[in-house]
């Protein structure tokens, strides 16, 4: 019996999308723009944080050793750097190609270099740090640390850099948040709305099948398999957009922003933000409709 | 049996639309609810069928006080009864079919006996030969029609109508009537609310007379 229930709310639903297709094509354009905004956002800010990635792939840090060292205390100072979670790669630099690279890249003071008695570059490490690392405190507690180890003299790095990486990494946490909140919110408004005033039009059916004996769960499933289809295909459809925008996009920007082009870029979804959007979708899709036939069940 | 003792019912203040209406209709009575425009006969099977409260007083069926059955129980009510609305509440989007068989596709019956049910309930109303038209394609009587074959379809325990011939021709009046007595001859219990006073006395067996919400009278064929 059961099945031959549920088989009945499955066609009912498919009916109903069907019947009401017009409807329902506006419900579904509506939660596909909605997280069409969403998406637009998303790959916004996936450009920003590539962007402040690209930017700490430049930063490299420079531990300046004592000529003196021997290989044991070397190695001791590297294995402190690598147990550090920053370090995406360590390169030995010794005090010959040091002088050497100076040379190469200043042949104008040749005549000063020759006339030198002894190498007065020291040998040092050349750190970078791994692309998902932006955060100032956790970079300068490492060079601290590591600047306390006996051996290493001095230490060079371009805090300017990392100083403007950070900021940049705030504003687009900031405004992710802000945004995203107000985004969503704002989605989950208009969607679960639009699937009310779906319902609301559909009022008298959910009369009369209280009126002839239907259960709530029984009047709710069509309902809700409604919802969370409008919801999926909106999802779907936004994405859809948004694929054709990311492609398209560039296309228009490069030419009027320049310079500002990289900046304004959009950045393709990753699969977990595709997920998170079509389950969000449904999800809502399916609690706007549920909780919208709730109001109609009382006769 | 239906019992109402003391039912008051107010939309709007200061008229009642009932007022201390008391009464008993034993299980397999066939009566007639009757009284002009206005007199309270749909808010009495309203209340009946709980689809309405009443503002004062109380109701028990077959024992039962069904102004205390919660929300989500008041199925198992309906699933006895079968009712016939004044506007028919129809589904336009669903075929005559699927209108009447809503009320086994509920109880999820197997579509073979489902079919043979809904063809009888029609050919019974004679609208068989309209089984797959729409409502919104049939006239007023047939949807009427439509309304009677989806409240007998279940062979219900109570059956309840609201002016359930107010549109038909008097030849197809009697048929409908004759229709609600093979069912009272089953054992349901039919309340009819009427006020066409040719069929009453054809077919009323009981009737309760109303007037501006009250009783003023009623009438038991020996």
């Amino acid at each position: 019996m059961i099945f031959r229930q549920l088989s009945y709310l499955f066609r009912a639903a498919a009916t109903n999308l069907w019947n009401f297709r017009g409807r329902n094509f506006i419900s579904v354009l509506i939660i596909s723009f909605s997280f069409l905004i969403i998406g637009l956002f998303l790959a916004l800010s996936n450009n920003l944080t590539y962007l402040g990635q690209q930017l700490s792939n430049n930063l490299a840090i420079s531990f300046f050793l004592d000529k003196n060292l021997n290989s044991e205390e070397l190695e001791n100072i590297k294995t402190q750097i690598l147990a550090s979670a920053l370090v995406e790669t360590i390169n030995f630099i010794p005090a010959e190609e040091a002088f050497r690279r100076f040379a190469a890249n200043f042949p104008e003071l040749k005549e000063i270099l020759d006339n030198l008695k002894s190498n007065p570059f020291p040998p040092a490490y050349e750190v970078r740090l791994k692309k998902n690392v932006t955060s100032l405190l956790a970079i300068t507690t490492f060079i601290e640390n590591i600047k306390r180890l006996k051996g290493v003299i001095d230490v060079q790095f371009n805090q300017e850099w990392v100083e403007k990486m950070e900021s940049l990494s705030r504003i687009v946490k900031a405004i992710g948040f802000f945004l995203g909140g107000i985004l969503i919110l704002a989605a989950f408004f208009i969607i679960s709305n639009v699937v009310r005033l779906n319902v609301f039009a559909r009022k008298n059916e959910i009369e009369i099948l209280r009126l002839v004996g239907a259960t709530n769960t029984f009047i709710r499933i069509p309902f809700l398999l409604e919802g969370s289809v409008l919801g999926l295909l909106g999802s779907l459809i936004s994405m859809a957009i948004l694929f054709l925008l990311i492609k398209i996009f560039p296309v228009y920007v490069g030419s009027t922003l320049g310079a500002a082009r990289e900046l304004f870029a959009l950045r393709p979804l990753t699969s977990e933000q595709l997920i998170w959007l079509i389950i969000g979708g449904t999800i809502t899709g399916t609690l706007g409709s549920v909780t919208s036939v709730s109001r109609f069940l009382r006769v | 049996m239906i019992e109402l003792y003391h039912i008051w019912k107010q939309y709007q203040k200061p008229h009642w639309a009932l007022s201390d209406v008391s009464l008993e209709i034993n299980s397999g009575d066939f009566c007639f609810i009757t009284g002009p425009s206005g007199s309270g006969k749909t808010t009495l099977l309203k209340i009946i069928f709980r689809e309405i409260f009443p503002t004062e007083g109380q109701i028990l069926i077959d024992g039962v006080n069904i102004l205390k059955i919660p929300d989500h129980k008041i199925y198992r009510l309906r699933r006895s009864m079968g009712i016939v609305f004044q506007d028919f509440r129809l589904l336009f989007h669903k075929s005559v079919f699927d209108n009447v068989a809503l009320p086994l596709q509920i109880l999820g019956w197997p579509y073979k006996e489902i079919r043979r049910r809904v063809f009888n309930a029609l050919r019974q109303v004679n609208l068989h030969h309209k089984m797959w038209d729409f409502p919104q394609r049939l006239s007023y009587g047939e949807q009427q029609r439509v309304a009677i074959a989806r409240a007998v379809v279940n062979s219900p325990k109570i059956l309840l109508a609201d002016e359930p011939t107010g549109n038909l021709d008097p030849e197809l009046a009697f048929e409908i009537m004759t229709i609600f007595k093979e069912i009272n001859k089953m054992g349901a219990t039919v309340i009819i609310g009427s006020h066409d006073r040719e069929l009453i006395r054809h077919f009323g067996d009981k009737i309760f007379f109303l007037q501006k919400g009250k009783i003023i009278g009623k009438e038991t064929k020996p």
